[in-house]
Order: C-alpha cells, then sequence, then structure tokens
C-alpha cells in the first residue's frame, strides 16, 4: 500500500552553502493503540511510522525514530546544508512494515 | 422516599457520564500502551545515568495553550556550529505526562548544516514539552516549556 507523502524544500531558491529546510509530510493515521472503536469497543491496534532515513545522492545524514506520540498526518522537518546538485531521498517505514520512499531533486542556484 | 432517591442516583450518574467524556473516562484508566514509558526511564536509557543540565543553547518553540491536544506544533533549535568536532548528534522529543513519553528521536550528522527538527505532537493533558540535545562532545542539554491544553488528543 502505498503512503501518501510530500517532501519539500525551503526556500525554493537556494545556493550552495545555504542551510534549507526539508520537510517530510505523510498521510498516515498514526494510531496510538489507546484509542476504542466507537462500534465493537475494541482497542484500535497502534500503527505508525517509527523510522525516516533522509539521505542526499545515497548518503544518509538524518535518522529519525519516531513514537505514536506524534499528530496524525506528521511532518518532520530537518535542515540540510545544500553541498551541490544532487536528489534527496526519504525513506519511511511504519510499523506495520509499509516501506516507502519518497524524494525530490536539489538544483542550486548559481 | 426510596423511589425519589433511587431516581436522583440515576440522573446523577447519567449526568456525570454524559460530562465525564470519552477521553476523561479514558484517564481514569490510567492506559498503558505496549510502548508505555515514563520520562526517568527515557532519559536514563539515553544518558546512562549521566546528568543532564538545563541550557539557554537549546530553544524549544511550542504553544502556550494549545486548543487541541492532537496536534501542537513543536520546534527545537540548537545553537551549535555543526563541524565534525562539535556537533549536535541527537535531538529527542519527550512529552512528559503521555503514556509513551518518547515523541522522536532525531539523529543528525554534520551535513546538516544547522541543528533544528519541527514535527508535530499529541499531548493527552496539559503538560512540559522537553527536548534533550545530545552533542559530541557528550553533554546532555535540555530545555522544557509547559503547553495548556484544552481539548487532549490521546482518546
Amino acid at each position: 500500500m502505498a503512503t501518501k507523502s510530500l517532501v519539500k524544500i525551503k526556500p525554493k531558491t537556494y545556493k550552495v552553502g545555504d542551510v534549507v529546510e526539508v520537510s517530510l509530510m505523510v498521510m498516515h493515521p498514526m494510531e496510538t493503540g489507546l484509542r476504542k472503536d466507537k462500534e465493537t469497543g475494541n482497542l484500535i491496534p497502534a500503527h505508525y511510522i517509527n523510522d525516516v532515513k533522509f539521505s542526499f545522492n545515497g548518503t544518509p545524514f538524518t535518522t529519525i525514530k519516531s513514537w505514536e506520540s506524534l499528530s496524525t498526518n506528521p511532518v518532520y522537518t530537518v535542515s540540510y546544508k545544500v553541498s551541490g546538485e544532487g536528489e534527496i531521498k526519504v525513506a519511511f517505514t511504519d510499523t506495520k512494515g509499509d516501506a516507502n520512499e519518497n524524494g525530490t531533486k536539489i538544483k542550486p542556484k548559481a | 422516599m426510596q423511589r425519589r432517591s433511587f431516581l436522583k442516583g440515576i440522573m446523577m450518574t447519567g449526568a456525570a457520564a454524559a460530562v465525564v467524556s470519552p477521553s476523561l473516562a479514558f484517564s481514569a484508566e490510567a492506559p498503558k500502551g505496549p510502548n508505555a514509558m515514563d520520562l526517568d526511564t527515557a532519559i536514563k536509557a539515553i544518558t546512562g545515568g549521566k546528568s543532564v543540565s538545563a541550557s539557554a543553547k537549546v530553544q524549544l518553540k511550542a504553544p502556550e495553550i494549545a486548543e487541541n491536544g492532537a496536534v501542537v506544533p513543536v520546534s527545537v533549535t540548537v545553537d551549535s556550529p555543526m563541524s565534525a568536532e562539535d556537533h549536535v548528534k541527537a535531538i529527542h522529543i519527550f512529552a512528559t505526562k503521555n503514556s509513551n513519553v518518547r515523541c522522536a528521536d532525531v539523529m543528525l550528522t554534520p551535513a546538516n548544516g544547522k541543528a533544528s527538527f519541527s514535527t508535530r505532537v499529541k499531548l493527552g493533558t496539559s503538560q512540559d514539552v522537553m527536548a534533550l540535545v545530545v552533542t559530541s562532545k557528550g553533554e546532555f542539554l535540555s530545555a522544557a516549556q509547559n503547553v495548556k491544553v484544552t481539548i487532549g488528543g490521546c482518546g
């Protein structure tokens, strides 16, 4: 099952050496495992993203372990110092083992 | 008289059940998820028993009053040169009164350029949000801010 996600860079124009913000937004329920199903009264099992990896041209620069306390449709924003042209890839996995990957291209302006 | 008190009793419990919303009734049961962990244990697992000092270098931004506990924006910035010798290795975010206090463990490298992380967390009740920062020199720095929650986000 593919999960909807988006990788964004802020600001839109940048040079080599600038620090930009890279955000990953995911459409994910992030179930805590404490909520009850209103109809059946059973607990809804926990289901959340537990592993996020940011990498640039194959070299990882940030890894995040997250827990169920993050909001539904979570956002992860980290900084990145632009070193040149390439591609940022973000891989994330949830507790059901659903692995996804998304990315965006880095094109610094001269 | 018996009948009257009986009816009164029913009305009282009915009213109480209506007022005590599902989330409150839930907190009374003290739910423990599979990952439940308290703050001391979580901090000890990271520091290994070493002391943590509050530092002005760590800036934690969170709203003082959150109307909706399900979506509370939190951002952490650490004043650090982020060079190979002196950088922030990790930022941990804790919600001190959630059943599992851990929110996110962020492992950074010098390639980040700036030690920052922002996300949105769920808070069950009014509580402190805490950031624990581990530097490459082996220091443990922290910052905390109280967030008042009007409607809890775990239920």
